[in-house]
């Protein structure tokens, strides 16, 4: 037999007469600080401060190890070495594996042994720990829901809703579990929107750390730029899209302490998934990249498209390079566009392009993958809508960043 | 046989997961941490059972598409004993999906995770009171430290269907 809904409400209701017991509820210390995490008027602050605590953090811990110690390592021992025992200077096989002779730091060199080695374990390596390490920590308090609490009216304005912001702050470590990470949303037009917004505007922590090497001082600008990006398309998208954006009712679990073990056994699985994702794509990039330079392949595809990178974007023709790479892997890109001779405003439009450009593989993958769900007609969607999406955001917002600098009157 | 742990979202079925099969999958403290379901294995009796971490739903009516989810792997397993795991501080929305489940036909088995926090919030629960009235195994755990989890799974075997009519009945008794 079944029950109609009302009737297993009532059965509910008698069966927790008869075994549950409410005693006293006594106010602790805990419960007066999931209140003021969660009223906006403390609320907010604290989520600022949780927020810029993060960033500060990321930026300290990263750079502990990568300037401190992997810099070094890698620039004064292992270049320098590699440059001397590997035969055949001049060669091709050279050229791939340790790159330039002359270079002498193993971001410039771009060989496979040289800066894609450098690039995954002196600066992606500890980026993600610092990332995880935090984020497990927010994810395992409870504190993730109640920013979500806190920032779901912003994001009802583009048609999304608080619980929107744990794929924003996942995609941040990476778009692959950020995207997969969206089906916790109600509708498909939520799903959608989200999925593209962050593959597009959500730099991954790959790609954070080596922005942090590359252009220390204007990260926080281009998480600005990007962050206004995602807001200004959230909103035409949502205004362009069919289909509805429901309120919902979130749940927000009462904090608890983290397990050190959990912690660290989370901290592990993360590290080790970025291993498998990470490093064949960054070792490939390279390769491929070097490939299609020696062919002169990317010299034909650079003056091809000189018109629009000089044109419309004000970025030298050289740039075509790590675009092509900011397909496998965007932190390879990124470390590349600082071997290219450019002034900074250049550089920064660059990092931004590479930001905005193609998702990578992993998350174009598994993008389509979301679409399959709604069969031909979802793939479709994810593939030419986002496409679309993507065109649209490349030309307008890689443009206008030109536009501000002509306006600042330093490009 | 296969044994799926279903309940609401962030009652801590990834966790227990974790605790039965020495698998990893991924637990974090907000709804919605598992969208896709996730496969184990635990020893009972000396045979390897298959072990599925069920995303959250609230219903058998799903409203997204993590809940979707649940509700075809559920259909899909009719040979599945449900280890239903309730977060003790909100029973009543928990019983809720358990006694869908029990109404589809499925051998249920309920843990009553989160007992630690129901205790701080003086949430008492008469878990073998429950159990008379349901005819299900009940079990009081604490997943993330391991407490009753020995417990839950020396009483999966006990688990057969129940007629609804009978948990009538049982209250009224």
């Amino acid at each position: 037999m079944k029950l109609t809904v009302d009737e297993r409400w009532d059965l509910i209701d008698k069966i927790a007469e008869q075994v549950v017991k409410y005693g006293e509820y006594r106010y602790r210390l805990k419960d007066a600080i999931a209140d003021i995490t969660v009223k906006p008027l403390t609320g907010i602050p604290i989520a600022i401060a949780v927020l810029y605590g993060f960033w500060s953090f990321f930026g300290a811990f990263a750079g502990f190890f990568t300037d401190g110690f992997l810099v070094k390592l890698f620039d004064n021992h292992w270049l320098p070495w590699l440059q001397e025992v590997f035969p055949g200077k001049g060669g091709w096989l050279y050229y791939i594996f340790v790159g330039d002779p002359a270079a002498d730091n193993c971001f410039e060199a771009f060989g496979v042994l040289t800066s894609a080695l450098f690039v995954a374990i002196g600066v992606v390596l500890p980026a993600i720990v610092a990332f995880y390490l935090f984020l497990i920590i927010l994810e395992d308090t409870g504190y993730l829901p109640r920013l979500a609490v806190l920032v779901d009216t912003v994001l009802h304005k583009i048609g999304l809703h608080g619980f929107a912001v744990i794929p924003m702050i996942l995609s941040l470590g990476c778009n692959v579990p950020a995207v997969i990470a969206t089906r916790a949303l109600e509708t498909g037009k939520q799903r959608f929107m989200m999925a593209v917004l962050l593959a597009i505007f959500i730099p991954c922590g790959a790609q954070l750390g080596i922005m942090f090497k590359v252009i220390p001082g204007h990260v926080g600008f281009v998480m600005l730029y990007l962050l206004a990006g995602f807001f200004v398309f959230g909103f035409i998208l949502d205004r362009l899209l069919p289909g509805k954006s429901p309120e919902i009712l979130l749940d927000v679990p009462p904090y608890q302490r983290p397990i050190a073990k959990n912690v660290t056994r989370k901290l592990w699985m993360r590290v080790k998934s970025f291993f498998k994702v990470a490093i064949p794509f960054v070792l490939l990039g390279v390769i491929i990249v070097n490939l299609m330079y020696l062919t002169g392949f990317l010299g034909w595809l650079a003056n091809l498209l000189e018109p629009l990178l000089c044109g419309w974007f004000g970025v030298p023709k050289e740039t075509v390079g790590p675009l092509v790479a900011a397909f496998l892997r965007k932190d390879l890109a990124v470390a590349q566009l600082s071997a290219i001779e450019m002034t900074m405003p250049q550089l920064v439009t660059s990092v931004v392009l590479v930001s905005l450009y193609f998702p990578c593989v992993a998350t174009f993958a598994m993008l389509i993958r979301e679409g399959r769900e709604g069969g031909l007609k979802g793939v479709s969607q994810y593939l030419f809508g986002g496409l679309g999406a993507l065109i649209a955001v490349i030309f307008l917002w890689g443009g206008l960043i030109r536009l501000i600098w002509i306006i600042l009157g330093v490009a | 046989m296969k044994i799926l742990l279903m309940g609401n979202p962030n009652v801590g079925k990834s966790a227990i997961f974790n605790r039965l099969t020495g698998a990893k999958v991924i637990e974090s403290n907000y709804p919605g941490t598992t969208v896709d379901y996730t496969r184990g294995y635990m020893r009972l009796d000396d045979e390897d059972v298959e072990v599925i971490d069920v995303p959250g739903t609230f219903s058998l009516e799903p409203k997204d598409v993590a809940e979707e989810v649940a509700v075809k792997i559920l259909k899909e397993n009719r040979d599945s004993v449900v280890v239903c795991i309730i977060d003790s501080t909100k029973l009543e929305r928990g019983l809720y999906l358990a006694l869908e489940i029990i109404e589809e036909g499925y051998p249920v088995v309920i843990a009553l995770n989160m007992w630690d926090i129901a205790k701080e919030k003086s949430v008492w629960i008469d878990a073998k009171k429950l159990e008379r009235v349901l005819g299900v195994p009940v079990v009081p755990t604490i997943a993330v430290s391991g407490e009753g989890i020995r417990e839950l799974v020396s009483r999966i075997k006990e688990a057969s269907p129940v007629d609804i009519e009978r948990i009538v009945r049982n209250l009224e008794g």
